[in-house]
């Protein structure tokens, strides 16, 4: 049935929803400033991962299971064993195919044979073969044409000249478009303007203008349109960043729209120029067939999603068997230093590494934005930005006091930040360049030399450029006593440290450091919409070390001693090194407790130093002190492309107690975020915990197992070509292209291998399992993460260790056999 | 005179030549075969003991003066642009260890960066002409095996196609410039050639030959419309292209230096470059703030300070051209490396609260007070007017490019803003009083072009501040600007017409 056939009103609510299906399959991507890790699928999470992936694989070509050749390594390496195929297997096959399926695996890993490639289904530009552009073919042309047009109308931070963006996106690319002399048309400019004069200039209204003139019957819509977005995913996501920064606002944002009527534009455009629907006059059947063919590629790829599942089976049992073991009573007088870490897996080598130094100390994880709702405007400054998940929207504007002076202070940073603006100016106006060079050019040779010799030197805060001292981040005045306890009182029972406080809780945030990286807000926290920690732990500790909020907290059941002193710290991830702030605050009569932590915190940071060492290319066993040197000297290093691993090789998330895993060593490869269910009577933890920080580990997950399985599409590429787009927005591979999103081949490979083994994030609760499934079925997200098979969920039994997995609607107790 | 003697009295040059000689010795080391920590540990070392030499040559030039040989010289100028190329390439070497760590070809590309190396430093050591040529030709060869350093990447394939069907065009009339000049002197030792008898007007053979290598280094210098292999090689590490924007593409900018003398006495040649120079400097420098990735801003910027560095060749300002050329390396170089940065950098800007709008008035008021602060600076050095008009105009352009420190909004600021320009007004002519009394004493040329710059960068300002202004008529200006006037596009039409790019 074709467009025509349907009666006007059907076909408007029919595109409609193709457009909104179309647009909500695209996920969101992040400024390099705020680089916070996304799942790159998040628009697919309400279907099956296989079914998903076989989309995927007819639309754009992707594949999402691990490539075989990791698979075989695996195998070969004695990781993936057959009983890890046997259970796969059980656990997705009726019992009488089992024996036959693990037979045929095997054969697959003792071989050579490649996975299925995914057959893309052609767009209109696919077909196109003309001399639209004297140096690329016409799909590139368009994607080179759509992506320059986007980043100079979103553009904020490079170009000094702009198009006019008063028309919106698709109104100013059908300006820029008209008046691009560099493509050259069969029937001319005046052909090309005429033709655009045609499209109406609302983007709905272009959408079903451009597909009324298309032979694809409605119901194929759907996924054309979600082909056309795929087909410039980078911009895509961009625009579809754009609208959920609208939506947190609730705003709304239709960019995407617009993106989207550009790209239709573009196949009519070349299907009149090259008559490709004469030529090819089967493209709209193949279109109409579309399920057929993902049902396909679905079949062809079961094996390989058995083969994914058995890998993570050999991970999970791994961990089940560490869980197993009855852990140690806990002691019963409470630590005398408490440290509280972000859950991110960067955190376990430290935490694993700090405990180890004395029983007197115990940590704890939790969400590294410590639950703080903020937004963070550094003083004097013009700039906000959010300090929390990227799923909220700040409630909560923090700034330093303590500063001093108030309006003088503002007035002389701002005084400072113009002469820079000038200078920059000075350096980068059309008419300035040339002098600029020539009187200040000599100097840049100094400076070649300077970061050409990288020192060990802790660099300035950017955010602190043009300010005499740093201030301490506080919350703003007009927040009342009852909202502020009311905030406290939630954390610390989030925490689960809500009694038996020590005399020193550290609120540990954590941050990288690294020089001349594009993509260093990516190392840093993402809980705190990637940015260092130290704000929010900052600001909390200021919180609940507030008297006046201790006595109003007593009155809501937590009672903190008054010899009880909160200190902020951060935890530098690239050196291991972790600085306390605003220690002038801490008491006196805490000077042993401190130094007892401090001398902890360094022998902690060179077992973690030397424990990561192997994988940076360093010598574990190098002294401690040159360790550390050649590690702030990698972190000031301009030409370092690997300051650190990130999160890479992150694997699965662990909610319980941190008694359950303190006695094993999880390899910087698990989230850890502290639980305990018999404190959490109304299940507001659990559903705090698994619709929030479960959700954020899967956003980082599957960006590294996106980035892995295929680079190309869902990864920024090779860093060595990166080129930084609009000062923040992204960066292009090369000379353009669409703009690209994930993360860099040097953040997941070192040039031998791997190091991110691109696995589905196992999640453990320790709960009982009436309360997992309590918050599931209230919660369609998680339900659709869980039996989607976006991430493995398993229980651990809180009465007997044992570890169960939930699948297909039950839990099942998983193997541990050796 | 016998050879020890010759090796005694030559020794400067000699130990100038080790540098190129050191560095193509540990190209030729880096064979497929050797492991690349090694490839790569070797090319750092070759490049420490290339800029070691160059440093100590520059100190014989300064202690014991220039020296020429038959094939080879030594004298400030080469000296100067050595190190800087020495420098550039140990820069660049050190870097790329860290960066280009896990890459699947490091061999091959210390191979060639050192290669590369190799043949700018005998260009620049070059007293003959064919030598030069030869050393320029294989500059531009090593280089397009860096461009290509990753073959599978069709855009650098493209790229490197244009280059290099401009690059063997722009040898080919080098080579016949070589003919042109032997057929008439009989010699191509560069000494001899830049002494030719002065003050009549050279025979027409050899104006040829100038305005042949004029031309050369207009393609080499990607100036419009020659220019679009330039912006399109971020195909590449980002060493190559500091490499390419700081130590290769200026080379052309070298060779005109050398050839000063006779450059200065063809006025076509200075016709040419004064113009395409202009030209490209405008019109490049306007393309560049439309652009929206910084390192094709990067790669436009280049472009420009290419014109204006030959338009000084052209006006006879060879002092400026080379502060032009040595400065402009190290600060792109830098740039480029650097450009990871640019995010931070942008982060930092949006600190700041919105500028002061620009008003036509501010602008005129700053231009003004720049021409008088530049004025007053010029007088302190005692600037000559009557020797050098061209000199004013570059001068002039100075007191423009401050504009934007002299728009302070208090007091204060307006204070710094202004002892700020004239700091560096009085810099700009120290520095060219410095290098007219040491590095290129005697050349300097009273050029009557001085009013094509004059207008070409009068108008750019004009339309800089209309832009800034957001006039509405510059509104569609922006689209053919963005388009880079689309002039690459029609080059490359023609240029594939003749040979298309090889698309395995």
């Amino acid at each position: 049935m074709n467009a025509q056939d349907l009666p006007l009103a059907a076909q408007a609510s029919q595109l409609q929803e193709s457009v909104e299906a179309a647009c909500g399959r695209i996920a969101p991507t992040w400024p390099l400033d705020q680089l916070i890790a996304v799942n790159p699928y998040w628009g697919w999470v309400a279907h099956r991962s296989s079914d998903a992936a076989a989309q995927l694989g007819v639309l754009q070509g992707t594949r999402l299971t691990a490539p075989r050749p990791l698979m075989r390594s695996a195998w070969n390496g004695g990781a993936l064993r057959v009983q890890h195929l046997r259970l796969a297997c059980e656990a997705e096959l009726p019992p009488a195919q089992v024996p036959a399926a693990v037979e045929r695996m095997q054969g697959l890993l003792a071989s050579d044979v490649p996975e299925a490639a995914p057959c893309k289904l052609p767009l209109l530009a696919d077909l196109a073969s003309g001399r639209l552009h004297p140096a690329l073919s016409p799909p590139d042309a368009l994607t080179h044409q759509i992506s320059q047009h986007c980043a100079a109308f979103f553009d904020d931070g490079q170009a000094q000249w702009h198009p006019d963006r008063a028309q919106g996106l698709w109104g100013s690319w059908r300006h820029a478009l008209a008046s691009d002399a560099g493509l050259t048309w069969a029937g001319g400019r005046a052909w090309l303007q005429r033709t655009l004069d045609v499209w109406p200039t609302d983007a709905t209204a272009a959408l079903s203008h451009g597909l009324s003139r298309l032979p694809l019957a409605p119901a194929a819509w759907d996924a054309y349109l979600t082909g056309l977005l795929l087909s410039v995913n980078g911009w895509a996501s961009w625009c579809a960043y754009q609208r959920w920064q609208a939506r947190l606002q609730g705003r709304d944002d239709d960019a995407l729209v617009q993106l989207l009527a550009i790209r239709l534009a573009w196949e009519l455009l070349l299907e009149e120029e090259e008559q490709l629907l004469r030529q090819h006059p089967a493209w709209a059947d193949t279109w109409a067939t579309q399920g057929s063919a993902a049902a396909a590629l679905q079949a062809a790829q079961r094996d390989d999603w058995l083969l994914q599942h058995a890998m993570e089976l050999a991970h999970q049992q791994q961990l089940a068997r560490g869980a197993r073991v009855a852990p140690p009573e806990a002691s019963a007088e409470p630590a005398s230093i408490q440290a509280v870490f972000c859950i991110d897996v960067r955190s376990e080598v430290f935490r694993r590494a700090l405990e180890s130094t004395g029983p007197g100390i115990r940590t704890f994880g939790f969400a590294g934005f410590f639950g703080l709702p903020l937004s963070y405007s550094p003083v004097g400054s013009a700039l906000v930005r959010p300090q929390l998940p990227g799923l909220l929207a700040p409630t909560l504007q923090v700034s330093e006091e303590g500063v001093g002076l108030g309006m003088v202070l503002r007035q002389q940073r701002q005084r400072a930040l113009q002469w820079r603006e000038r200078w920059a100016s000075w350096r980068g106006a059309a008419v300035s360049g040339f002098s600029f060079v020539e009187t200040c050019g000599p100097a840049y040779g100094l400076k070649l030399l300077a970061r050409s010799m990288p020192g060990e030197q802790v660099p300035a805060r950017w955010e602190s450029t043009g300010l005499p001292t740093g201030g301490k981040p506080r919350l703003p005045s007009t927040v009342g006593l009852a909202a502020t306890t009311d905030l406290a009182a939630g954390i610390l029972r989030a925490m689960g440290l809500t009694s038996g406080f020590g005399s020193l809780v550290l609120l540990a945030g954590h941050g990288s450091r690294s020089d001349n990286n594009a993509h260093a807000a990516g190392l840093d926290c993402g809980a705190c919409g990637g940015q260092a920690g130290d704000i929010n732990a900052r600001v909390l500790a200021g919180l609940l070390n507030d008297t006046e909020v201790r006595e109003a907290l007593i009155e809501r059941g937590i009672v903190i001693a008054p010899a009880t002193h909160f200190v902020a710290g951060l935890h530098n991830t690239t050196t291991d090194e972790l600085e306390l702030f605003d220690t002038d605050e801490i008491p006196a009569a805490l000077e042993n407790a401190v130094h007892r932590l401090r001398s902890a915190l360094a022998q902690a940071g060179a077992t973690a130093r030397s424990e990561r060492a192997p994988g940076l290319g360093l010598e574990s066993d190098a002294p401690a002190k040159s360790l550390l040197a050649s590690l702030r000297k990698r972190a000031n290093d301009w030409s370092q492309v690997r300051p650190e691993w990130g999160l890479a090789n992150n694997a699965s998330f662990i909610v319980a107690p941190r008694q359950r895993t303190r006695h094993f060593r999880l390899d910087g490869r698990t989230f850890l975020h502290d639980y305990d269910w018999r404190q959490d009577h109304d299940l507001s933890v659990l559903t705090l915990i698994m619709t929030a920080p479960m959700v954020v580990t899967n956003w980082i997950n599957l960006q590294y197992h996106a980035s892995t399985v295929d680079n190309q599409r869902y990864g920024s590429g090779n860093k060595l070509l990166h080129n930084v787009v609009g000062g923040h927005l992204g960066v292009f591979e090369g000379n353009g292209g669409d703009l690209r999103i994930g993360l860099a081949l040097q953040s997941l490979h070192d040039g031998v291998r791997w190091r991110h083994q691109p696995l589905r994030l196992s999640v453990f609760i320790e709960a009982p399992a009436q309360a997992i499934e309590a918050v599931m079925s209230a919660h369609k997200v998680v339900r659709d993460l869980v039996d989607n098979g976006w991430l493995h969920l398993l229980r651990i039994d809180p009465a007997n260790a044992r570890t169960e997995t939930w699948s297909a609607g039950q839990w099942r107790e998983l193997d541990l056999s050796e | 005179m016998n050879t020890t003697d010759i090796l005694r009295a030559d020794w400067p040059i000699t130990l100038a030549l080790a540098a190129p000689f050191i560095t193509a010795l540990a190209a030729l080391a880096c064979r497929p075969t050797v492991a690349a920590v090694r490839c790569s540990r070797l090319s750092l070392a070759a490049t420490a003991a290339a800029l070691t030499v160059a440093l100590l040559a520059m100190a014989t030039v300064l202690v014991a003066g220039p020296r020429s040989a038959p094939w080879l010289r030594l004298d400030t100028l080469g000296a100067t642009v050595l190190l800087l190329v020495a420098f550039i390439g140990w820069v660049i070497a050190r870097f790329s260890r860290g960066y280009l760590q896990g890459e699947a070809d490091e061999t091959r590309y210390a191979r060639w960066l050192l290669a590369t190396l190799t043949g700018a430093m005998l260009v620049l050591l070059a007293n003959h002409l064919l030598l030069l040529t030869v050393a320029w030709w294989g500059t531009s060869f090593a280089l397009q095996k860096l461009l290509l350093f990753y073959p599978q990447r069709a855009a650098a394939r493209v790229a490197a196609h244009k280059k290099l069907l401009l690059s063997r065009t722009a040898d080919a009339c080098m080579l016949a410039a070589c003919a042109l000049l032997f057929a008439h002197a009989g010699t191509l030792h560069i000494d001899a050639l830049t002494s030719l008898p002065k003050g009549e007007s050279l025979p027409l053979v050899v104006q040829g030959a100038v305005i042949l290598v004029a031309f050369t280094v207009v393609l080499k210098c990607a100036q419009l419309p020659f220019h679009g292999w330039l912006i399109q090689v971020m195909e590449a590490p980002t060493p190559v292209s500091a490499l390419l924007h700081a130590g290769v593409v200026n080379l052309g900018g070298f060779v005109l230096l050398r050839l000063a003398p006779l450059v200065e006495q063809v006025a076509a040649a200075q016709v040419l470059l004064v113009m395409a120079g202009t030209t490209t400097a405008v019109v490049a420098a306007l393309v560049m703030t439309t652009r929206i990735s910084i390192k094709v801003s990067l790669a436009w910027s280049t472009c420009a300070q290419m014109g204006f560095m030959l338009m000084q060749c052209g006006l006879g300002l060879w002092e400026m051209a080379l502060l032009h050329l040595v400065a402009h390396s190290l600060y792109k170089a830098h740039a480029f490396l650097g450009a990871g940065g640019t995010v931070r950098e942008t982060m930092v800007g949006k600190l700041a609260e919105p500028v002061v709008p620009v008003t036509l008035a501010r602008s005129l008021l700053g231009a003004v007070g720049g021409l008088l602060l530049v004025a007053g600076a010029a007088l302190a050095w005692q600037v000559d007017a009557a020797r050098q008009p061209a000199l004013w105009v570059l001068g002039a352009i100075l007191a423009l490019a401050l504009n934007p420190l002299l728009a302070g909004a208090t007091p204060r600021g307006w204070l710094r803003g202004w002892a700020s320009a004239f700091a560096l007004a009085w810099l700009y002519f120290g520095l060219h009083e410095l290098l007219a009394q040491w590095v290129l004493p005697g050349v300097g040329a009273t050029s009557t072009l001085w009013w094509i710059p004059a207008i070409g960068f009068a108008a750019l300002f004009a339309l800089q501040t209309e832009i800034r202004l957001q006039a509405p008529w510059t509104r569609r200006l922006y689209a053919l600007f963005y388009g880079g006037l689309f002039l690459d596009e029609r080059v490359s039409r023609l240029l594939f017409r003749i040979s298309p790019p090889h698309h395995p």
